[in-house]
């Protein structure tokens, strides 16, 4: 080390024994002011979701106090949201691609609330007197004696709504 | 392709063919036999709202001379508080069609709470199981193009076999000459509803075309149902899946 090094090292310990050793009340205050506001926004962060998952459960609970009706909701869904209340089932014509053609006699009957499917035998000649050609059953079946098999859709009341055929 | 056709042809010629003829039978004894029940399905589910009742549905025709054909149909219904209901019903006759045998009485459950619909045959004690599709409750009926103009009246709140119902009646109106009539034909039905049971309690249908229908259900009780009713016996052997079942809803073997 030098001389002039040694003269440098004292000088600058002399200078940093004689500075103050706290921040500049200015510079203080602005980072208590953004210290604050950070906590603020902290806290925020973390009381929003609670507050929202608050009030939702006391408007859930506020419907399922009010609510006076048994539930009704679709099937598939009803026991994924077991407290659902009132939701509309899924409409008939909602549904798919099962292909039943309406009997004109259907037509003033009310809207099934539940069906059965059933499979049912009818002769050719029943077919016949119904106005449907030996032409358009399966080939082979076209005796009048031959039968026939056929899909029935009933309603709650046991009325058939829609006819289809049966290859 | 061919069964496309098929089907169209008969919709098509059967309502023809019924437009076309006066009031009457028009089918022989003996007009089917039951094969199979295939499945039932539900339009919704309704819980917290078990009851259970008999259903008697009333068919009349009424001849060209004046005479009258009369059927009965009855069944039992039961619902339990999760929303499982039970159908037991004999297939005597469907409506105008008088069975060719008679087919005794076949039970149908429609499970929601295990995704299950089943039928229950109680002479070869055996049960056919079907899942519930989940997006495919109800089989399509495909609507007729030229529906007839209709007109609804409220008939307000009565009491129907024990509970409140709320009554309308809709009138179906074909002009005349629509299908060759003379006159304009009124089709009406009446249709009394539980909002507390979520069913149809009493329905009357009027089509001078076919005939008269007259469902309701008789004793209802609307306490809970013995939860057996909802369940497969086990002494019963159970199949899997629909057999040999096209075009409806799929069919988880």
């Amino acid at each position: 080390m030098s001389e002039n090094q040694g003269e440098l090292l004292k000088a600058l310990r002399a200078l940093a024994a004689n500075c103050p050793r706290e921040a500049p009340a200015r510079l203080e205050a602005r980072l208590r002011t953004e210290f604050r506001t950070q906590k603020r926004r902290r806290a925020l962060a973390t009381w929003l979701p609670a507050f929202g998952i608050a009030t939702a459960a006391g408007i859930a609970l506020l419907v399922w106090i009010h609510g006076e009706k048994p539930s009704a909701v679709p099937a598939a869904a009803a026991f994924r949201a077991p407290v659902a209340n009132q939701s509309v089932a899924p409409s008939i014509n909602e549904e798919a691609d099962a292909g039943f053609y309406p009997l004109p006699e259907a037509e003033a009957l009310p809207a099934a609330e539940s069906a059965m499917v059933v499979r049912v035998q009818l002769p050719v000649s029943s077919l016949e007197l119904m106005g449907v050609p030996v032409g358009a059953v399966p080939a082979g079946d076209d005796s009048p004696d031959s039968n026939v098999q056929a899909d029935l859709l009933l309603g709650q009341d046991g009325l058939a709504r829609g006819i289809r055929l049966v290859e | 392709m061919f069964h496309k056709l098929s089907i169209i042809a008969v919709a098509g010629l059967l309502t023809a063919s019924l437009f076309g003829q006066g009031p009457g039978p028009r089918f022989g004894r003996g007009d089917f036999s039951l094969v199979r029940p295939e499945f039932g399905i539900s339009n919704k589910v309704v819980q917290g709202a078990p009851y259970s009742a008999q259903a008697v549905t009333q068919f009349t025709q009424t001849l060209a001379n004046g005479d009258h054909i009369q059927r009965t149909t009855t069944g039992s219904i039961a619902r339990d508080s999760q929303g499982r209901t039970r159908t037991e019903r004999s297939f005597g006759a469907i409506g105008a069609l008088s069975a060719g045998r008679d087919a005794g009485r076949t039970v149908m459950i429609f499970d929601p709470v295990a995704s299950k619909s089943y039928v229950l045959d109680p002479v070869s004690r055996t049960v056919r199981s079907t899942p519930i599709p989940a997006a495919r409750l109800n089989p399509r009926v495909h609507q007729r193009p030229d529906q007839p103009s209709t007109k609804t009246e409220e008939l307000g709140t009565q009491v129907v076999q024990g509970v409140n119902a709320e009554g309308k009646r809709v009138t179906r109106v074909i002009p005349a000459g629509k299908e060759g009539n003379e006159k304009e034909i009124d089709i009406v039905t009446e249709t009394w509803y539980s909002p507390d049971l979520q069913v149809v309690v009493m329905s009357k249908t009027s089509d001078p075309r076919y005939g008269d229908s007259v469902y309701q259900l008789t004793g209802i009780a609307r306490s809970e149902p013995d939860p057996a009713l909802f369940a497969v016996p086990s002494d019963y052997k159970v199949r899997e899946g629909r057999p040999n079942f096209r075009g409806g809803p799929p069919v988880a073997q």
